[in-house]
């Protein structure tokens, strides 16, 4: 009963995501073999492109029966993935191995990374709960659990330490608030403290920040004690940020500055950085060709086949190569939302509203790291970075999203 | 205000895009508008230039004999990355041990040198083959050590003449400044003193370059591919040219051998057109030891050696030319008419001057002498007379005339030029009227402050023989191409002594003839039979040990061919210690019709 398939799903697969799905991939496997077949390609690279495709074809295999699970399974288990998710994060902590960090179970030849079952539970455990009754997002109260719920998982995703991921984890409420009905004016008051964060180190920033701030209030005619409510948090968080950075020690600096990513150091990130603009800026508009990628074949970047595949598109495709694949995850993406509008179900609308917030970050956050607008934070591209574990959390992904087109007008 | 579904989609959407398209304006920047910055900049990430050393000019004889060669030698390189972790420690005392060096020493210079962990430094050159085969068994232990062949220098015609040739060494930081922009680096070898340095252009050739492709690391993983820059052709080295020069290797060898032991050399020209036949100094150095690295200690132990064997003697030094000088004297009093050359002056073995006795060679006495006999026998006695009529300064600017204060222009490094005492000069070394007037005794017969090197000495008797036709010392006579065998040789430097008659030359080439084949030659040891030939031999007073013996000259006297000028420091008499020599040479060059007719080089001077 549980896995039998409705009659119309292979009808009902939404194709458009699927073929963006396998040009996606396609490409990743490209850049995969010509990033691991250089002249000194480590040993332990070599075979890398046949186990991406072995890890791919075990991910159509998990799509698959993600596709053919009835939704109610993923709302009526969502708080139990959740609880697992949870647990999982807390026991990596002891004895999870990484660089440095405790990352992932090393169990055989696989490598887990708990941190990528409980994005998905935690997906599923925010829409569960803005999806329930008696939830009222006017109450401070639900949105509070709500940012509970993504703030546990967040942070102890912090003590590993992985700050890309857990920024994942943080961004995936905003938009799934905005989706479950959340006053934009409200999200927006929230955001404001962020920016001036950022906007903080500098006085002029600072106060353009403070006047686009207070001018959109205005503008919004929001109530006059808000306004100065925020102004006041605002200028707290604006004064008290330098004063607190300037109180650090160096080394205590230093830490938060490579942690963030924003190490200026030619032989450190820095120099990841920068031979990452020259890889992708030397590809022009056609490209090198591929395998013909000089800064590729000759290994000026590491993780090249992970963290930084986006940067062999750029050279060894170019600008056009660059274009084609954001468009293909461009219309991957808004298909998705297309999907989150039309279905029935508050659930599975916030289910597919936290996916496509989950890849679009680790889009956004990746290729801006790639060409040097963003900072290096070290998250993979969905389905071109090698690794099989982000490959099969993408593929759960894609599989909710299909599922959710399948059953479109279910609920539940 | 509640979004609706599709407005919500909308806005998310919207969104998106917006994100998207201003992360591809980004890349448009970087790919279109930066794209060719970029690209250079990926270019400049992976070309090397290889410099290709070109092969080294040989250094070849009259006859054609090779007298420099070149031969495989090994430079020892090693990787940064092998010897810089500590698990290196055995590696790096094998190695510090082969090379006779300390591990310290030895990190030390790699950590100095090093220019990224897997390039390859050279850390010794031209090991010899017993380091290598050491080395070469013991490979397994030594990771990352690597040979490359260079060439050394060899010298297969057994005429090891270091002051002649000179030697290869690293160029050092100030010769650096003033040869990098002929495309030096550092390491590189360059010639240094003799033909080696005088000649580095001709024999150094021109470098090539190889462009190559290095990964990240600095390695170089093959050709430069995938580039349609055409300035990045490799450019093939090309060699330098084959030094053609005038040495006789057998004469050349000749003297080293005669001269091995002692203190002095000879110089031998050809008269026909200036060219250094053999040029012989000792004591010297071990060439040999010079084709590889000289150590501090053997270059200390050569420059404190009180022998002084890093002086060429013939080029750079300096002494009293002794009685060989007698003929300058000649020259300037039968020019202005102030000597009769019947005139006869009596010997008694000693000369009256002030208060001081001036003493000739013979305490006997030579009783009277006229020019020719006083010439013969070298009579000090008759110049010391003559001395007192020509005057200093109409003897001084005979000497001048003859070049005696000025170098003559031998190509090769360090010469040196004479010292003409004049009034003027008098003056200032020993202050005005400070001076008596009996220096001028002693200059006149070569002694006191005249000084010439053994060089200008063997130039004054060619410029006798040729009658004022003379030609600058040069050891080059042209240079062949490698590649194409085309030979270039030099017109010689001709040089004129102007305002001397003939008959004045004529008169002193037979006194010197007398010097020789005279009744009472004090140069009869350099008779050879068969030829004739003229001299005089010298025996210069010493203040610090025994004398230094002289004999210039040149053969045949009807016709000359050689000049010559032996020279043996603390050598004794001339003419019982540096004729036979002068013998030696005579024979060997003209007895075996070595000159005459000789390569083509001859007709073409003429």
């Amino acid at each position: 009963m549980l896995l039998r398939p409705p009659e119309d799903t292979l009808r009902d697969l939404d194709k458009i995501i699927i073929v963006c799905i396998f040009i996606l991939v396609a490409a990743g496997l490209m850049a995969i073999y010509s990033a691991t077949t250089a002249l000194y390609t480590p040993e332990i690279l070599k075979g890398n492109f046949a186990k991406q495709v072995l890890w791919f074809t075990i991910g159509v295999m998990i799509a698959s029966a993600v596709v053919i699970t009835p939704m109610k399974f993923f709302h009526k288990y969502a708080y139990w993935f959740y609880g697992i998710g949870l647990t999982l994060l807390v026991l990596v902590l002891f004895v999870g191995s990484g660089k440095g960090s405790h990352r992932w179970f090393v169990l055989g030849p696989l490598r887990l990374q708990p941190s990528e079952i409980a994005k998905i539970a935690t997906i599923l455990a925010l829409a569960r709960f803005a999806a329930s009754e008696g939830v009222d997002l006017r109450r401070l109260k639900d949105v509070a659990i709500i940012f509970a719920i993504v703030l546990a998982p967040a942070l102890l995703i912090i003590k590993e330490p992985d700050l890309g991921t857990a920024i994942v984890f943080l961004s995936l409420a905003i938009p799934m608030l905005f989706w479950a009905g959340l006053s934009p004016f409200i999200i927006f008051i929230l955001l404001t403290p962020m920016i001036t964060l950022v906007a903080a180190f500098n006085e002029v920033t600072f106060f353009i920040a403070m006047v686009l701030v207070i001018g959109t209030l205005v503008w919004l005619r929001a109530r006059m004690w808000i306004i100065f409510a925020v102004f006041l948090v605002n200028i707290a968080v604006g004064v008290i940020t330098p004063k607190v950075w300037e109180g650090m020690h160096d080394y205590q600096r230093d830490r938060i500055r490579t942690f963030v990513g924003f190490e200026e150091d030619l032989k450190g990130s820095g120099y990841q950085v920068n031979q990452a603009k020259v890889a992708i800026g030397s590809g022009g508009f056609w490209g090198k060709g591929w395998l013909h990628g000089t800064q590729t074949k000759l290994r000026f970047l590491p993780e090249q086949h992970t963290d930084f595949i986006f940067t062999v598109v750029g050279e060894e495709f170019g600008f056009f190569g660059v274009s084609l694949v954001m468009t293909v995850f461009l219309t991957l993406l808004l298909r998705a939302l297309l999907i989150a509008g039309s279905v029935k179900s508050k659930f599975t609308a916030l289910a597919v509203v936290g996916c496509v917030t989950a890849i679009s970050v680790h889009v956004i956050v990746n290729i801006g790291m790639c060409v040097g607008v963003m900072p290096v934070t070290g998250i993979p591209l969905p389905f071109l970075s090698y690794g099989g574990s982000a490959l099969w959390t993408n593929m759960v992904i894609v599989g909710l999203i299909l599922n959710a087109g399948v059953r479109k007008f279910q609920y539940l | 205000m509640e979004l609706t579904e599709n407005n919500k989609r909308l806005i998310f959407s919207a969104a998106l895009c917006l994100i998207f398209f201003m992360l591809l304006i980004r890349f448009a920047y970087v790919q279109l508008y930066k794209g060719d910055e970029f690209l250079q900049a990926s270019e400049e990430n992976r070309l090397r230039t290889i410099a290709i050393e070109p092969r080294r000019g040989l250094i070849i004889d009259r006859n054609g004999t090779i007298l420099v060669d070149n031969r495989p030698a090994y430079a020892l390189y090693t990787t940064p990355a092998e010897l810089s972790n500590p698990k290196s420690d055995s590696a790096c005392n094998i190695l510090a041990a082969a090379l006779k060096t300390t591990q310290q020493e030895l990190r030390e210079h790699v950590r100095r040198n090093n220019r990224g962990n897997f390039i390859p430094i050279k850390i010794e050159r031209q090991i010899d083959f017993t380091t290598l085969s050491l080395l070469q068994e013991r490979r397994l232990d030594l990771p990352g050590l690597d040979f490359r062949a260079e060439s050394r220098r060899a010298y297969p015609a057994g005429v090891k003449a270091p002051h002649l040739f000179g030697y290869l060494s690293e160029i050092t930081e100030s010769e650096l400044k003033q040869w990098r922009d002929k495309g030096y680096e550092a390491g590189d070898l360059i010639g240094k003193k003799g033909l080696e340095r005088y000649h580095e252009k001709i024999l150094h050739g021109k470098k090539g370059k190889r462009y190559a492709q290095a990964d990240a690391l600095g390695r170089i993983v093959g050709d430069l591919t995938g580039t349609n820059n055409q300035a990045l052709q490799n450019v093939p080295p090309v060699p330098g040219k084959n030094l053609l020069v005038s040495i006789d290797a057998s004469l050349q060898r000749h003297l080293e051998t005669v001269m091995t032991g002692r203190r002095g050399g000879a110089v031998v020209l050809n008269c026909k057109n200036g060219e250094v036949i053999a040029l012989v100094s000792k004591p010297d150095y071990d060439i040999e030891l010079f084709s590889k690295p000289v150590t501090a200690a053997l270059w200390n132990q050569l420059a404190n050696d009180p022998a002084k064997p890093l002086y060429d003697r013939m080029v750079q030094s300096l002494y009293p030319p002794g009685s060989t000088f007698k003929m300058v004297l000649v020259f300037a009093g039968l020019e202005k008419g102030l000597i009769d050359p019947d005139e006869r002056v009596f010997c008694p073995g000693y000369y009256r001057f002030g208060t001081r006795a001036f003493g000739c060679w013979k305490t006997g006495g030579h009783g009277a002498v006229n020019l020719l006999q006083g010439l013969e026998q070298s009579c000090d006695v008759y110049f010391y007379r003559m001395g007192l009529k020509v005057g200093l300064e109409n003897w001084a600017n005979y000497a001048r005339l003859f070049g005696f204060d000025e170098l003559t222009g031998i190509d090769l490094i360090g010469e040196t030029a004479g010292l003409v005492p004049d009034e003027e000069y008098l003056d200032r070394r020993y202050g005005k009227n400070k001076w008596s007037k009996g220096l001028i005794l002693n200059v006149v017969i070569g002694q006191g402050d005249v000084l010439t090197t053994p060089l200008q000495m063997a130039y004054f008797a060619m410029t006798i023989a040729n009658e004022g036709h003379s030609f600058k010392p040069h050891v080059k006579r042209g240079a062949k191409d490698p590649m194409t065998g085309i030979e270039e040789f030099d017109q010689p430097d001709s040089v004129k002594i102007a305002g001397i008659r003939p008959e004045t030359y004529a008169l002193v080439k037979r006194g010197m003839y007398m010097v020789v084949h005279g009744s009472h030659a004090t140069g009869r040891a350099a008779q050879v039979p068969g030829i004739t030939a003229a001299g005089k031999t010298g025996t210069a007073q010493n203040p610090h040990g025994e004398s230094h013996a002289w004999f210039i000259g040149f053969a045949p006297f009807e016709d000359p061919q050689i000049a010559w000028c032996v020279f043996l420091e603390n050598g004794g008499g001339g003419g019982a210690n540096a004729a036979p020599i002068a013998k030696g040479i005579i024979s060997l060059l003209l007895n075996e019709n070595k000159l005459v007719p000789g390569p083509k080089h001859f007709a073409a001077a003429r």
